[in-house]
């Protein structure tokens, strides 16, 4: 087979879930039952999110979803992270109007006066998750991956959402 | 015509098909249940200004009609999927269910993958192999976007996979594309018999690692996007005569019209058996060409 790129990688570390659940609880007030049937590994400074509690016995390029960085000295979920489990959330989220919306998936900051303590936040919009901004003295600012960012006057066909 | 002359005494209403392979396809796209439900998504995208028309034969299959579908937000958020329609069909036909073991062993850049994902409800494990570095980051990309925690990409060469036992195997074997052509109309001249069968032995190998791999009473789904009988019956023609206990099963999708895989082609005896497998022609739904066969291990 072709050279593995995770030869020389760090292993993925089963972690304990209820750590993972206390983070994402204390942060955002998602239920730990949101995470039920998911378990959670430590490689580097990544934690993933996996479906089995036990990776399987190949040799692998990813398992499961990146869920968070461990890297800073506050742990970052990602986007994908929120998308999926942001829906719970029950503090540190905002929900954009639709004009803040635009900006943020363009992948901008701006200033936003929201009920929320500084530090990394779930955005949505319409009760949809859009992904992960950081909040900080009165400023949204968009962690989009550059990749995902849709310019404003790109984006397609976006009006009001549907609710929750 | 570009290679396609050689199907005229095969493929049904032939001229029709001619047709319809100069034409561009509709944009489609796949509703990702991981992330949203089927009502919401179509409430939205509504609400947008989109016109979307599920298809007859696949609940979570969309039709779209917008300029650039991969800059609506709904992409973003991961809460669809751009695929293209006839390409939903071979995870329908290997039918996989939430907690078993699944492999797709030619999944870049996986659009089936995360279909896959989706149907197993996120839980069990599916195996994402392709040994191509540079299409294994747009399958994990894709698998991230999906919202996926229950994939584990690897890299190996398909036809030496290591041994595993699996529920299900998924082998979308690469081929010459000719059933992608009104995405892309160069696939036609980059076609030759020389290819076809090139390919035909990649395909057998791949083919048969993925039977190897299932265990008994396991299914084996292999399909293609060519009308190329050498990459379609001709492989499973092959890999039946060297594997000992596999049969074929009927492949039939309700509201879908598909024809009967071929049981002669040129100075090749496949077989009636071969007419189990489906072909899917671009004339016969308004979608690009596939191929699907569906094999159960003893």
């Amino acid at each position: 087979m072709s050279q593995s790129s995770l030869r020389n990688s760090p292993p993925f570390s089963p972690m304990d879930g209820g750590e993972v659940a206390e983070i994402m609880g204390s942060r955002f007030g998602i239920p730990p039952e949101a995470f039920e049937g998911v378990s959670f590994f430590l490689r580097g400074r990544n934690v993933w999110a996996f479906s089995l509690p036990q990776v399987p016995d190949l040799d692998f390029e990813a398992v499961g979803l990146r869920f968070l960085s461990v890297r800073g000295r506050i742990p970052k979920p990602t986007t994908y992270a929120l998308q999926l489990f942001g829906g719970f959330a029950t503090k540190n989220a905002v929900d954009l109007s639709i004009e803040e919306a635009r900006v943020f998936i363009a992948g901008e900051r701006q200033q936003l006066s929201a009920p929320v303590e500084d530090g990394y936040v779930v955005v949505s919009h319409g009760g949809d998750v859009l992904g992960c901004g950081l909040y900080s003295r009165g400023e949204l600012i968009s962690q989009l991956p550059k990749e995902r960012r849709i310019e404003e006057k790109e984006i397609e066909s976006f009006r009001e959402g549907c609710g929750r | 015509m570009d290679g396609l002359e050689r199907y005229a005494g095969v493929i049904p209403e032939f001229d029709r098909f001619v047709e319809a392979i100069y034409r561009p396809l509709p944009a489609t796209a796949r509703i990702n249940t991981l992330k949203t439900d089927r009502d919401r998504l179509l409430c939205r995208l509504e609400g947008g200004g989109v016109a979307c028309r599920p298809f007859a034969w696949y609940p979570s299959g969309i039709r779209l009609q917008t300029e650039k579908p991969g800059n609506l937000v709904e992409n973003l958020m991961g809460h669809i999927h751009l695929q293209e329609e006839i390409s939903m069909v071979s995870p329908v036909v290997l039918d996989p269910r939430p907690g078993e073991r699944v492999l797709d062993l030619c999944a870049a850049p996986g659009s089936k993958t995360t279909q896959i994902a989706m149907m197993m409800e996120n839980r069990g494990l599916l195996v994402a192999n392709d040994p191509a570095n540079g299409r294994v980051a747009s399958l994990r990309s894709n698998c991230e976007k999906a919202g996926a925690i229950n994939v584990a990409v690897t890299r190996y060469d398909g036809r030496r996979f290591p041994a595993q036992k699996f529920d299900r195997v998924l082998v979308d074997g690469p081929c010459t594309g000719q059933g992608m052509a009104r995405k892309d109309q160069k696939v036609l001249g980059r076609w030759s018999l020389k290819r076809s069968l090139g390919l035909q032995r990649l395909q057998a190998a791949l083919l048969k690692r993925g039977v190897e791999v299932a265990k008994p009473g396991g299914t084996v789904v292999y399909s293609t996007c060519t009308f190329a009988p050498e990459e379609n019956e001709g492989v499973v023609s092959r890999v039946l005569d060297q594997v000992r206990g596999l049969s074929l099963q009927e492949v039939s999708v309700p509201n879908l019209k598909g024809s009967p895989g071929l049981s002669i082609w040129g100075g090749s005896l496949f077989g009636d058996e071969m007419k189990r497998c489906a072909r899917y022609y671009p004339h016969k739904n308004d979608t690009g060409g596939f191929f699907v066969a569906k094999l159960v291990k003893e």
